[in-house]
């Protein structure tokens, strides 16, 4: 009796638990609600007052709040903005485009050197990590000391021993863009790489062999094996890069603070200058709304790339 | 037996000493200032100007005088809250935090950028704790600052500075006095293998600040009473396209390298005055302790400052800055206690300690570092001191200024074409404010 009674309480305890589990599953909305509300809290509710605002007068400077749409007007109509679209774009499509083919790059020698068990595989890849995780901030600071036009600068320094001439890396329009790209480009290559080097991790080993066995060179194996294998992870890295490199201005802040002129001024620094320059919270909120729609529509074109799984699988 | 006393006595004198010294220590923590239990608390905002300073004799001397401070004011805890290196992005935020209620007690705000806190009716006046003679006292820019439309203080401006011209005197050896013989000054030390002349020319408010002094010098205007924008129109066009112009031919010339473009920073200037790679610049009056603390001794003597060349001699102007404190708190002990932390730390002993220049007479007379030769040249210079105005589409006018400056100094748009876009783009931002 005194052994089965305990007996009967862990069954009853293990019944009443897989009870709870059971009406758990059958009513989702109990484990859902907490999320959806941290998640309508913490990003919802922002991304609708951004909205809200992007149709009203706000500024920093206490004034009454009306609804207008003059502010959408004055902003999407503004002469600057075609040219500040077009610095975003050119910024966006070459640093993704360095990005993808410098983190490829880097992956398949990881990869190749990893296959031939050379050594210092792993002090590279920790290489390229090391500048993923520096800040934007900082990592705008260092280019900006690289490529100081200064008689010490540091890449001058070495042009000039090398009898070459110097060249103007942020005073020149079309080179600042240059400089820009090439210091988010060696921030967010490690990205690319990481998401490159688990794909090709996981490409099976015996398309290669059999590939191998059939006579295919290098290059046909990387283009008929690699770049079709790889197809969905370059497409899902490609809308992660490019929502990123389309936020990021605190590198560009920092290394030429948008200029000379507007020549290196992407939307997304724009967007901050009117806000915690100019006072101007309808106009930012203006410029985040069209910043979300291009992501958004970024992101769906990319998505509609992406191959479909069956739906037996 | 004397003897083991006098061992007791100092060893006492050392354990009080430490202890003491361990209590300062107690009292300034990396947050907070005076005891953490004390019951009354005072939330302050301050930039690097206190005991968190990276200058480490800045940040000792902030620490004692806020340790001594707080034990003058028993019962009470300052709650500190520094702002990082974004100036422009603090300020705002502050402003939208006071606005919504939720800014500190007491905080630091921008000379430039007081205006727009008292247009937001965030900040409470401070009349009641300085005397008629303190506030008259003040250098009339600074006066005019701090007074809102109905005629009270609204803030305390207790430091302020100006921008000068630098010059090595081996190389240059006598004071340019005119745009032309600064640049004549600046080509001539080019052919000693100088850089030219530097000054700041990239995208940041120094740009616009420094830049202005050649506007102002021939009576140029940015605004009118009302604050609205007039820089483009009439007399005040001639003016501005005249100093544009101006510093469009020291680049164009070499008397100024093209780099100024990417200068955004008062440091570089240091860094280049140590580096032995110019001669000339225009740089902000605290350099000069600057330069004395990065050079060696007889370097530094080489160095010297005068007030910033004019289209004319006569014709001459400089900015002035500075930074107030005002009160954001409507609780009376509040706006007291933080009208006590402006009196006893930082107008006054904070300006000595720095060497930040005072804004009234009274206190250059007062602390026996502003009587050096150098500081008493500073006070002059002031005489032709000019504050920007106060008004809500300054940052605008600052940041197509400084827009403009990029694109004629690289080349990108002339002189004429980067003002009218300027002044477009001011306008339309004027008819939305």
């Amino acid at each position: 009796m005194s052994v089965v009674q305990p007996a009967i309480g862990i069954e009853r305890s293990g019944a009443a638990r897989s009870s709870l589990r059971l009406r758990i599953e059958n009513n989702p909305f109990s484990w859902l609600v907490p999320v959806a509300l941290m998640l309508g809290v913490f990003y919802l509710y922002p991304i609708i007052d951004v909205f809200r605002l992007a149709f009203t007068n706000a500024t920093l400077l206490g004034r009454d709040e009306i609804y207008t749409t003059a502010t959408f007007k004055a902003l999407l109509g503004s002469p600057e903005l075609p040219d500040i679209l077009m610095t975003t774009l050119v910024f966006v499509a070459a640093s993704v485009i360095g990005q993808q083919l410098f983190g490829l790059g880097i992956a398949v020698l990881v990869m190749r050197g990893e296959r031939r068990k050379l050594k210092g595989m792993t002090a590279l890849r920790t290489i390229v990590l090391i500048a993923w995780v520096i800040p934007g901030i900082a990592n705008g600071l260092i280019w900006q000391m690289l490529f100081s036009e200064a008689p010490f600068g540091a890449i001058n320094s070495v042009l000039r021993m090398m009898s070459i001439a110097p060249v103007a890396w942020l005073s020149d329009p079309t080179n600042a863009m240059i400089s820009a790209v090439i210091s988010n480009v060696w921030r967010g290559t490690a990205f690319s790489m990481i998401v490159f080097y688990a794909a090709l991790k996981a490409i099976d080993a015996t398309l290669y062999e059999a590939a191998s066995v059939d006579g295919a060179s290098s290059w046909q194996r990387f283009r008929h094996i690699t770049l079709p294998q790889m197809r969905p992870a370059i497409l899902v890295n490609s809308i992660l890069i490019t929502i990123q490199t389309l936020n990021t201005f605190d590198a560009i802040i920092s290394l030429t603070g948008g200029g000379p002129g507007r020549a290196t001024e992407v939307l997304s620094l724009f967007t901050f200058n009117a806000v915690f320059r100019n006072y101007d919270l309808a106009g930012g909120s203006v410029l985040s709304v069209l910043m979300l729609v291009i992501s958004l529509v970024l992101a769906l074109g990319y998505a509609s790339m992406l191959p479909r799984r069956e739906a037996s699988e | 037996m004397k003897r083991s006393f006098r061992v007791a006595l100092l060893a006492t004198a050392a354990t009080a000493f430490l202890a003491g010294a361990a209590f300062a220590d107690d009292l300034v923590t990396k947050d907070r200032v005076g005891p953490a239990d004390a019951p009354k608390t005072l939330t302050l905002r301050i930039t690097g100007d206190g005991p968190y300073s990276n200058e480490q004799a800045w940040a000792d001397g902030y620490t004692k005088l806020y340790s001594d401070f707080i034990q003058r004011h028993p019962g009470w805890q300052i709650k500190m809250e520094s702002m990082s290196q974004n100036i422009g992005q603090e300020q705002a935020r502050m402003l939208e935090q006071a606005k919504s209620g939720n800014g500190p007690d007491c905080g630091s705000v921008d000379s430039f950028q007081l205006a727009l806190f008292m247009n937001a009716k965030v900040l409470q006046p401070l009349n009641d704790y300085f005397t008629k003679e303190e506030i008259a006292d003040l250098f009339p820019f600074v006066r005019d600052g701090i007074t809102g439309p109905d005629g009270n203080i609204y803030a305390w401006w207790w430091d302020t500075d100006l921008r000068v011209l630098y010059r090595n005197k081996e190389i240059v050896a006598d004071a340019p006095n005119t745009w032309d013989e600064l640049k004549a000054a600046a080509l001539a030390s080019k052919e000693k293998g100088m850089e030219g002349l530097l000054v700041n020319g990239g995208r940041w408010e120094g740009t616009t600040f420094d830049w202005l002094a050649n506007f102002w010098a021939q009576g140029g205007e940015l605004v009118d009473a009302s604050g609205k924008p007039i820089f483009a129109e009439g007399e005040n066009r001639t003016k501005f396209l005249k100093a544009v112009n101006y510093f469009k031919d020291l680049v164009d010339s070499g008397a100024a390298p093209k780099r100024i473009a990417t200068i955004v920073n008062y440091d570089d200037f240091n860094a280049a005055a140590a580096a032995g790679t110019t001669a000339l610049f225009i740089g902000g009056n605290w350099q000069l302790g600057q330069l004395k603390s990065a050079l060696e001794p007889e370097e530094f003597a080489k160095w010297t400052f005068s007030p910033i060349p004019g289209p004319t001699a006569d014709q001459k102007s400089t900015g002035t800055g500075g930074w107030t404190f005002a009160a954001f708190s409507k609780d009376p002990e509040k706006i007291a206690m933080c009208a006590a932390v402006i009196k006893e730390i930082y107008s006054g002993e904070g300006n000595a300690l720095q060497q930040q220049l005072p804004t009234s007479k009274a206190q250059f007379a007062k602390f026996d570092v502003f009587k050096s030769e150098a500081n008493q040249a500073f006070a002059a210079a002031l005489v032709n001191g000019r504050a920007r105005p106060g008004v809500p589409i300054y940052p605008e006018i600052s940041n197509q200024i400084q827009v403009m400056m990029g694109d004629v100094l690289a080349g990108t748009k002339t002189p004429e074409a980067a003002l009218d876009a300027a002044n477009a783009a001011v306008q339309a931002a004027y008819a939305r404010l």
